[in-house]
Order: structure tokens, then sequence, then C-alpha cells
């Protein structure tokens, strides 16, 4: 039939085309080749001497991202300038492909891994990781009223579950092998709970603190419980001595408040000296 | 008894008054033609018959049946299009439905009405529909389509399916007015055949001596009024008064 | 290309892809007859019907469609948690709950008929008014009853002259079932963001064009092939 071969013909130039456009989005510049210094003695010697902090990361709002003029910026980015400051040194972002982290970091491609990185038994195996310095959690939002009755993830057994389109909500929700609805925003999943379309909720705590209770626009909503918890620190090279510097002046930046301040910024939860 | 009766009919839109008290009579087999400049309203009055404008007062009787008061209550949509088909109405536009064939817009109407039997009185309706249109002259044309016919040829069309009704009165409304010159002879000659056949016709029309030829009887209609009423030629002998004379010499000439 | 991740995404637009031709075909079914209903009301002599309608139709069609999404979606819930939580548990309680409990495609049907009905009732508006007035008269004087002289004269005439504008609109339609996917209906578009939002494969979006493209494509033949049908009379 004529009809057929038109529209066939029309899928075909269609298909043809697909290949240019999956070959748009590729261009990510690699790091420069730093000179291997053999010097074993000390690490922080050797950055210092060089006078760059060179940190692996990637593209992770809001940890490290570009700004509309294509600067980085972030929580990570502004924290790693403060903490360059204190070193007298200066600070080069190189992005790096995730997976191969530990080993651009044993190569000297890079100094560190400073880029939300969570503080798991792989970081620790890996790399000298320093204190943990901001804490992220999926927890599970309910409403107010039933706040009490879901305590841990077996009472979600039989509820539907609303959660962000491809998050660590969703991650949190297969996991813990719950029934769930995938909103296109965390705020469409708190919305779904308030309006009864879910029972409860798997956000980001950042985002759970910031938008339910007393003051916010769901003041009937509560997180119940973390499903998941996690905390973020900083990948140094094995058996570096940058680690320890890193913790110190960390510890000071804690104290004076400059990174509280920048975790408002970011709407991020900071891990507290008292926990 | 008068086929038609018309006594005091009024009718006003809003506060212009169109028909101001317009009573006349038509005898079985008349034809009468009414003339009139327009806005005189000779339009309005045939509408007024065909129930497609409601008088403000007056009463329409055929055959000595009321058909119309104004004094009575509203009549019903049922009513009126029981009472209607005492009339046929020819259009100035035809008026034909585009998307029936010839044979289509003469049949509809009747097919609607069948109730049961469909397939005899279906077959009779078209056997009726071929003869009128036999002596309109358009039976080669019963399954064109409007638009593949002249003017001429649609209005033939149109006067067929009013004769569909078998209507006691048959109106035209400015038959040839939306014709080319060429074509109004045609329509005229079908109207001229059916007044040898002693159709009952009102026909307001233009065409002074088409009129005076056809009609038995002349209404002249001025500002809503009959200003005067008579055979063709006391209308048109000049004795008819200035208004009148001016009219018909000023038609005439066109 | 793999072949096999070819296959696996195709499969999977073409779930999607089903959930937009459900919610073309019904949103259809629904606001054809509805924008006809809408229209005679918008015509209606009953002046207050008449002022009715309009301001409806300018509430309609003056806010995004996804923004009547969002409301149809989640309006009732909303409304049914604030009435429970003032103890409040009467009638408009009780139709709030049933809304609520509208799936997401039902949902996206109501909002989307009623919106497109309302496009449709002006578009029908147009091309009702557009027939003279000579046509209903005609059929008037042949005896013909109201409902008649509309169904057998008035209504194939106005079709043939909507037919352009309606085409345009239903074309529309077929897009904007894209805006479905923010009240979690799974189709197409959604359907080809998870790849991209989990997989990082960013090819499947793009793909899903092809789709609408040759759904798209289908419908403007089914009109043209229309357009001629109706080629035989002219009004």
């Amino acid at each position: 039939m004529k009809l057929t071969k038109i529209l066939a013909l029309i899928l075909a130039v269609i298909m043809m085309a697909l290949p240019l456009c999956s070959c748009l989005g590729n261009g990510k510049g690699s790091g420069d080749e730093t000179t291997a210094d053999k010097a074993k003695s000390s690490d922080l010697a050797y950055i210092q001497k060089k006078g760059t902090l060179v940190i692996g990361m990637t593209d992770y709002a809001p940890m490290n991202y570009p700004d509309e003029n294509g600067e980085w910026i972030g929580f990570d980015t502004e924290f790693a300038y403060l903490v360059a400051d204190e070193l007298g040194i200066e600070v080069k972002f190189v992005p790096i492909v995730w997976d191969t982290r530990w080993f651009a970091l044993e190569t000297k491609d890079i100094d560190c891994v400073w880029n939300g990185m969570t503080l798991d038994e792989t970081a620790k195996a890996n790399a000298d990781c320093t204190n943990p310095y901001v804490r992220n959690a999926q927890v599970v939002v309910v409403k107010e009223s039933a706040k009490n009755t879901y305590t841990d993830a077996s009472t979600l057994k039989d509820c539907t579950v609303a959660v962000e389109v491809a998050s660590a909500g969703k991650g949190a929700a297969e996991a813990a092998g719950l029934k769930f609805v995938e909103y296109p925003a965390q705020s469409d999943a708190l919305m779904a709970v308030e309006s009864g379309k879910a029972d409860a909720c798997i956000i980001d705590i950042t985002m759970a603190n910031a938008m339910t209770g007393e003051g916010t626009g769901y003041e009937h909503l509560a997180p119940a419980f973390s499903l998941t918890e996690e905390v973020y620190a900083i990948g140094c090279r094995k058996g570096s001595d940058l680690t320890a510097k890193i913790n110190e002046i960390m510890a000071g930046l804690m104290k004076d408040g400059s990174l509280r301040k920048l975790a408002e910024k970011y709407e991020l939860t900071l891990v507290t000296e008292a926990e | 008894m008068s086929t038609l009766e018309v006594k005091n009919l009024e009718k006003s839109f809003g506060k212009t008054e169109v028909l101001k008290d317009i009573s006349f009579s038509v005898e079985k087999g008349e034809v009468i033609s009414i003339l009139g400049s327009s806005g005189s309203g000779k339009t309005t009055l045939l509408r007024c018959l065909n129930f497609l404008e409601t008088p403000n007062a007056g009463e329409i009787l055929v055959n000595g049946n009321k058909i119309f008061s104004a004094n009575d209550k509203r009549l019903s949509d049922e009513e009126i299009r029981q009472r209607r088909l005492n009339f046929g109405l020819v259009f100035q536009q035809f008026n034909l439905f585009p998307q029936y064939t010839v044979l289509g817009n003469l049949t509809l109407a009747a097919k609607l009405k069948v109730k049961d039997d469909r397939q005899k009185a279906f077959a009779e309706i078209e056997e009726k529909a071929l003869d009128i249109l036999h002596s309109v002259g358009l039976y080669e044309k019963k399954d064109h389509y409007p638009c593949q016919l002249s003017g001429g040829q649609q209005q033939r069309v149109a006067i067929a399916r009013a004769l569909m009704l078998s209507p006691e009165i048959l109106c035209f409304d400015e038959p040839t007015s939306a014709l080319d010159p060429e074509l109004t002879g045609e329509v005229l000659a079908v109207i001229k055949s059916l007044a040898a056949r002693k159709m009952t016709m009102i026909i307001v029309t233009h065409e002074m001596a088409f009129a005076r030829e056809v009609s038995d009887r002349i209404i002249f209609m001025d500002g809503g009024v009959i200003a005067a009423c008579g055979t063709p030629d006391e209308i048109f002998s000049g004795n008819g008064g200035d208004r009148i004379n001016k009219f018909i010499s000023a038609m005439s000439n066109k | 290309m793999d072949i096999n991740v070819f296959l696996e995404v195709t499969a999977k637009l073409l779930d999607g892809f089903l959930v937009t031709v459900q919610i073309f075909g019904l949103t259809l079914l629904f606001a054809l007859p509805l924008g006809l209903i809408f229209s005679f009301a918008s015509m209606s002599r009953f002046t207050p019907l008449k002022l009715l309608m309009k301001v409806f139709v300018w509430i309609i069609r003056g806010s995004p469609l996804m923004l009547q999404l969002i409301i149809v979606y989640y309006g009732p819930g909303l409304l049914a948690s604030a009435m429970a939580r003032a103890g409040n548990f009467n009638i408009i309680y009780d139709i709030a709950e049933y809304l609520n409990s509208f799936s997401p495609l039902t949902a996206t049907v109501v909002a989307f008929s009623i919106n497109y009905a309302c496009y449709f009732s002006e578009i029908f508006r147009g091309g009702i008014e557009s027939i003279p007035r000579g046509q209903y008269e005609a059929g008037q004087v042949l005896g013909m009853t109201r409902t008649q002289i509309f169904f057998r004269v008035i209504l194939l005439q106005v079709v043939k002259r909507i037919l352009p504008p309606m085409s345009n609109e239903i074309i529309t339609l077929v897009k904007d079932t894209s805006l479905a996917r923010i009240i979690t209906c799974y189709e197409i578009i959604y359907m080809g963001e998870s790849f991209t939002k989990s997989a990082g494969l960013v090819w499947p979006l793009f793909y899903t064009g092809a789709f609408y493209l040759v759904f798209c494509g289908v419908l403007t033949l089914l009109f043209g092939f229309l357009e001629k049908k109706l080629d035989y009379f002219k009004s």
C-alpha cells in the first residue's frame, strides 16, 4: 500500500538523523597532566610546592556546577576556595570520569576527590578521607497526623509512595522494595502526599526540612524517618598528610560559621560537631 | 370561499412598522404579483405567510380555516410545521442544500416525514420528484449537485422542491433577482407554465413585463400598506396614481 | 548503536506511545460532542447561559492547560485534605474525595476534554454561524424540524467549513498529550526522558519525535482524505 511506504520512508529519514543527535553533548575536557613529582616525603609539601590544589570533580549541583557564565560554583567549589586560601595556594578544578576517580588520584592527575563524595566503604578503601561535612538523607515525608504510623520501611509496605523521577529517593524506594510512583519533581511528590494521591514520599532531607512544617507551604506534612543516610567527605591520596590539614582547616571554618553560611546558601545540612 | 384570506396583518421590527393593516384575498388558481420598491414590506408579507416571521396583529385563513391569529396563544413548533405546509416558498437565493443532489433536495423533507413502510413510501416520493423534475425540464440533472448547475437551473430545482409539498399557494420572493438577465427567461417560463396549470401563486417581483403578462391581479405596496390593487391593466394604465406610475416607469426602464 | 538497546528503547517508547494514543483518542471522543454542546450554549438565546459559557470559555482558554491538569489532578485531594482537617465531612468532601480517586489517565482525559471542548466550541460556533440563514429557512418552509435541519442540512456544511481549523487543533492535541507526564501519566515523552535521567541516553528522547511525526503524518493524510471527500459540494 502506498500509505505504508510513505510512512516507512518518513521513519527511515528520522532514524538516519538520530545518530547525529546522539553525537551532541559529548565535549568534556580532560585535565592537564601534572609533572610527576616523586618526592614521597610529604604530599602536602608537594602540593604547596607546585602552588595548585588540583581537585577532581563532576558537574553535580549543588556541590559543583557551572553558573550562567560557565564559572564553577557550588558548595564544594566555594568550600575548596576557602581551604586553598588557608593553604595559600591556587585551586584548579578538573572534570573527571567518576568511575576512574581513584586511579586519577593515584597517578596524581588530581590531588583530591571533592565532589559531594559519599563516605562509604569504597571511599574508605581507596582514599584517605576527611571528616564528613555535609549530611544527606532520603527521608520519608507523611501527613503529620499519620507520623506515628510510619516508623520504618516495613510500615510502608502497602502504601503508595511518591518519588522524584530518577532520584536517590527512587533508588531508596527500590532498594526497600516499596511500591512507588514517579513524579516530575520532589515538590510534586510533596503535593501528592498533601492531596492524598500518595501516602508518603521519599525526598532529600534538605528539601524536607525546607518545605514541611510550620511556616511552610506544607504545614501538615512532616518527615517521619530516614530511609537512607549518607555523609559527604573529601578523598585524598592514601597516606597523604593533606587529609589532616584539611580536617584542621575545616574545623576552623565550622567554628567561625563560614561553612554554615555556605550550607544555608546551598540549602544543605552540615554534619555538626555535636554529632 | 377564497383560497387565502389575509385580514388586518401588522408587523413591526422594534419601532419600525413594516406592515400596516394589510388585507387581501386570493382565489383558487389566481396569480397575484406584489410590486413595490424595496422596503415597502412585500418580502416581509411573504415571510409572514410562511411563518418565517410572526405578525403582531391580524389573521391568516386558508380555505376558510384560520391558520394564524395574533390573538390566539402562541403556536407550537409542531403546529407551525403543519400549517406552513399550506404554502410553498421559493427564495431569491434559491437556498438549495449543497450537499444533496437535485433529487435529494426534492425528496429530503418528504422522506423525513415517512413513519412506516419506508420502502414503498420512498419509491412514491422519488416517483413524484422525478415527475416534477420532468415538468421543470431538469430530469437529466437529477443526480447533479447544485454547484454543478447554472443559477437558472438551480432556481428551477428550488421551484420543483417547493412543488413537492403540493402547496395550496406557492410564493416566490423575487425569484429572478439573483440571476443574470439571460437566465431569467427559463425561470419565468416555468412560472408561466404553472400559471397555465392554474397553480395559485403569489409572486414578489421586479419584472414588470412578466408581472403584467402572468398576473390576474397586481398588488402595489408602498410604505407597508397596499397602495393599489387591481388587474394588470388597471395598474399599468397610468390611472393608479403618481407613485405607481413613477415606480413602474423606473422599473420598466431598468 | 546496540540493536538490543534500540529494541528495548523502542518497546518502552511504544508503551508510552500507547498511553499517548489513549489520551488523544479519549479526549477526542469526549471533547467533540462536549464542544458541540458548549457551542450551542454559547449561541443560546437564554442570556445567563450564554454569558456563563462565555466566561467559562474565557477561563479555560485563558489559562495554561498544564495548570488545569494540576488543578484537576491535585485540586480535589488538596481540598479534601483541608476539609478533613477542619472536620468538614459534607457532600462537597465526598465529591472531592471521589474526584481525587481519578487515575492519572482519567484526570488527564477530564482536563484535556474540557480544555479542547472549549476550543472546539469556538470553531463550531464560527462554523455554524457562517452557514447562511437561508439554509435554515429553506428547511423550515419544507416542514423540517429544528433537529432535522441541523443534522440533515447544516452539520455537514459546518464540518466541511471547519475541517481546516479542526485539523490544526487536533494535531496540536497530539503534541499537548506530552503535558500529561507532569501528573504521572507515563506517556511517550516521559518514557524518553526516563532514559535520559537514569541511563544517560539522550537519543531516546529525540527518537520519540519519530512517533509524533508518524502519528501526525497519518492524521494529516486522514484530514486531506476527508477534505477531498467533502469536495463534491460547495457551500
